[in-house]
């Protein structure tokens, strides 16, 4: 007897349908096979199966079983056909029909119940295209797979409560989407307003979380950089339906969504360090996985001790800072994962870290500072909008009227700001591909940046003087673009060009 | 330390030997520690060893010895007088740096063979000076590469060539106080620019001034001892047409340099704003900006 069970196999961000054909043999030794391209934790499926249908109560077949997985050229991965194949050797023994247009998916326990299963969120939406109305998922998983409207989502507890839904004896209530409360406010470890001093670097977070530009910020140890960095998710604008979907689709593919977990709302804040590996930090491996930069998709990646990190990683980063996405190439697949995110990146400014500073002296030669320096490479720098300097504060040089952390501007303030400049940039480029002044190419610069007179000539002016690049002069226009929107100014004016000025790149200029 | 082969390489040597009648005068007056050789690039033309003065630095000059450099060396090589040094980087470079781009002659001893560049990414100012027909010169051929020991054998020379040696900033134990030994033993004039006693590289030259070294405060100072009075030039500056905030600013940054955030706490007003008022300061040339400070010229 043959039973088809549909599925589906995820590839990167995209799903392809699979079915689970089970054929229970009369004939032949007792046996369970599973074909199909499966991997190491589809094959071990098969004592999982065994184990949890005996623990229903329901005595396991003593037939020869082969599974396969269609179509069989396809590689199949994960935990998630445990279900469908149980529910195919069960609809065989207890005699249901598998319902048409339902999708199964699920990883079962030994003792029959279904535990939280990544992807589920990719599910649904392949259920909605294909037309799939009944969706079966473990409890754990539901809420996930709730956020995409139009499908109906099953909650599953265990195998036993799923077998007697379909031999109608007790019915399965489909769940209700739940919106998760505790994600809304962004978990900042630092309020803006427990920074003394550093106005200048806390302007330019400002700035950059307004337009979504990225920031490298150069200071001594000690100085506060990772502190800016912290104090970041803080004033982030939310994420929208649409951003919000894109996130929570690369999070459902890692696996990273908590049981019970749903829509992710708030912009990610990833910090690696810098020993992680290039397939870590970029995605790969043999089954592409995404990598810390796709996981920073449309929020922050946190890059401290930036010149620390290996030169060929760097490198990797060019791409999905120029297109917002990275494509990972492998033999048997080719995976493309959004990563559009905002660069934070601090770095000393010499091997030993003192240079510049007010008090301690530094000990490097110049021909080490150049060194040092050089690691961070020029195609990368041009990349970055805001380049700010961090010096060391000394509190004993504030007065108590600015030390009280009461009269500091507080991170929320400085957020509704943010949300307001979104707000104005989502508008100017409604019916475009994009969503922020960071992401505006050279076409869009020309449409909606246009310059004045007298704004293009001290431009001109400060690029000869400081010898900006013809991308870097391309970035001050975005910058530019984001502090009038933040001052709500429908034209770049010159002192909005001149504070961009404070931002360029001069990591160099020093020696 | 890295050394390579200089791109402009002569292929005939230019040797002067201690016999030669060319050989700089002063520095064949230090008996036994002068060289037997020099080395050069360049045009040798013995009337620019008349009127040499050395001036060294620390190799952590601060940009308050890399301003007083610039000052001093330029008003002193305009004056004719040729500068002296060793062609490190820090106090050397910026007093050959200045006599060069003043159109002043200049000097650069080098610790190592005369077909190195050392240190390499230096070239240009090593092209610099001689296009301003200074001299580099050597007591080592070819590519010998420079020893730890060869960097005070070469401050001997710097001493010996020159009438008096202008110390703008030293460490204790360092090899600028090397140089005003030697000075000192050949019977040379030192001339100390005093400085901050909280800095490292002022307690150099605030031992030689208790040690009776002569205090600098103006290029005066040093060409009275060379003869040449300085008729000083019309230094006012013209009258800039500056108002109101930026004039604030000015004040505070000819006080010390100071970063935009101090500005900003300074003078109670937002950060974007002085941020936008330094900005254009810096293109019309006011100010200028080095390490995350702002200070005036």
């Amino acid at each position: 007897m043959l039973i088809k069970v549909p599925s589906v196999a995820n590839l990167g961000l995209e799903s392809i349908k699979v079915d689970v054909e089970v054929n229970l043999a009369n004939r032949g030794l007792p046996g369970f096979e599973i074909v199909g391209l499966p991997d190491k934790a589809v094959d071990e499926s098969k004592e999982r199966v065994r184990a949890a249908i005996s623990s229903s109560g329901i005595d396991f077949p003593a037939k020869k079983i082969t599974v396969n997985l269609a179509p069989a050229d396809i590689p199949k991965e994960g935990s998630l056909y445990d279900l469908p194949i149980a529910i195919g050797i069960l609809s065989s023994i207890l005699q249901f029909t598998v319902p048409d247009k339902s999708l199964f998916f699920g990883e079962l326990s030994l003792d029959g119940s279904l535990r939280h299963t990544k992807g589920a969120l990719l599910m649904a939406l392949f259920a909605r295209e294909a037309g799939f109305q009944d969706l079966y998922v473990p409890k754990d998983s539901a809420n996930e797979a709730g956020a995409i409207k139009g499908v109906k989502v099953f909650p599953v507890e265990n195998l036993f409560q799923l077998a007697s839904h379909f031999l109608k004896r007790k019915n399965i209530e489909p769940a209700v989407y739940q919106e998760n409360s505790d994600n809304l406010p962004a978990p900042a470890e630092f309020d803006m307003k427990e920074i003394l001093g550093q106005e200048q670097a806390k302007r330019a977070m400002e700035i950059a979380a307004a337009g979504g530009h990225n920031i490298i910020m150069v200071g001594s140890p000690g100085s506060g950089k990772t502190m800016l960095a912290r104090a970041l998710p803080g004033i982030l604008p939310p994420l929208n339906e649409k951003e919000s979907l894109e996130v929570t689709k690369i999070y459902s593919a890692a696996g990273s969504i908590p049981p019970g977990g749903s829509l992710i709302t708030y912009r990610q804040f990833r910090a690696p360090h810098h020993t992680a590996s290039p397939v870590g930090l970029i995605g790969g491996g043999t089954r592409p996985h995404p990598g810390e930069v796709s996981l920073a998709h449309r929020g922050v990646l946190f890059l401290d001790e930036f010149n620390e990190f290996p030169r060929q990683v760097m490198e990797a980063m060019r791409q999905p800072l120029e297109d917002g996405y990275l494509t990972i190439s492998r033999s048997k697949e080719i995976v493309r994962y959004p990563a559009d995110f905002m660069l934070v990146a601090s770095a000393n400014p010499c091997p030993c870290g003192y240079l510049n500073h007010p008090k301690k002296n530094c000990v490097c030669t110049p021909r080490q500072v150049r060194k040092y320096q050089k690691r961070i490479s020029g195609p990368i720098l041009d990349r970055i909008d805001l380049h700010i300097t961090v010096q060391p504060v000394d509190a004993t040089e504030f007065s108590d009227n600015q030390k009280n952390s009461e009269l500091l501007e507080s991170s929320e303030t400085i957020r509704q700001r943010v949300i307001l400049a979104r707000k104005r940039q989502e508008e100017r480029f409604e019916g475009e591909s994009i969503q922020s002044n960071a992401q505006m190419k050279n076409s869009h610069i020309k449409k909606y940046c246009k310059l004045a007179k007298e704004v293009e000539q001290l431009l001109r002016q400060a690029s000869m003087k400081f010898q900006l690049s013809a991308r870097s002069y391309m970035k001050m226009i975005k910058v530019a673009r984001t502090i009038a929107d933040l001052e709500g100014a429908p034209e770049i004016t010159v002192s909005h060009m001149a504070e961009v000025l404070q931002y360029r790149p001069k990591i160099y200029e020093s020696i | 330390m890295g050394v390579y082969p200089c791109q402009n390489s002569i292929t005939m040597e230019n040797v002067i030997t201690i016999k030669d009648k060319r050989y700089p005068e002063l520095l064949g007056k230090i008996g036994k520690d002068a060289p037997e050789k020099i080395y050069y690039k360049g045009n040798w033309d013995s009337e620019i060893f008349k009127n040499c003065l050395a001036v060294v630095g620390s190799r952590r000059l601060t940009s308050y010895g890399r301003k007083i450099t610039e000052q001093l060396v330029t008003e002193i090589a305009s004056a004719g007088v040729t500068i002296v040094s060793g062609f490190m980087y820090g106090g050397d470079e910026a007093a050959h740096k200045a006599a060069a781009e003043a159109g002043g002659r200049t000097i650069a001893v080098m610790p190592c063979g005369i077909d190195m560049i050392h240190p390499e990414y230096q070239e240009e100012l090593y092209n610099k000076i001689l296009e301003n027909k200074g001299l580099i010169i050597s007591e080592y051929e070819g590519k010998f590469p420079p020893a730890n020991w060869t960097y005070p054998r070469r401050n001997r020379i710097v001493a010996g060539l020159s009438k008096a040696v202008l110390i703008v900033e030293a460490g204790l134990n360092s090899g600028t106080l090397i140089t005003a030994e030697f000075a000192k033993k050949f019977g040379r004039k030192i001339f100390a620019v005093p400085g901050p006693l909280t800095s490292e590289v002022s307690k150099g030259t605030a031992q030689l001034i208790k040690e009776g070294a002569e205090v600098v405060t103006e290029a005066r100072d040093i060409l009275k001892d060379y003869n040449i009075s300085l008729t000083k030039p019309n230094l006012a500056k013209p009258s800039l047409n500056i108002e109101g905030i930026e004039q604030e600013i000015i004040n505070q940054l000819q006080k010390e340099p100071l970063e935009a955030d101090n500005l900003a706490r300074i003078l109670g007003m937002s950060v974007s704003k002085i941020g936008t008022t330094l900005s254009l300061m810096q293109l019309k040339g006011f100010i200028n900006q080095e390490g995350g400070k702002y200070y005036v010229d």
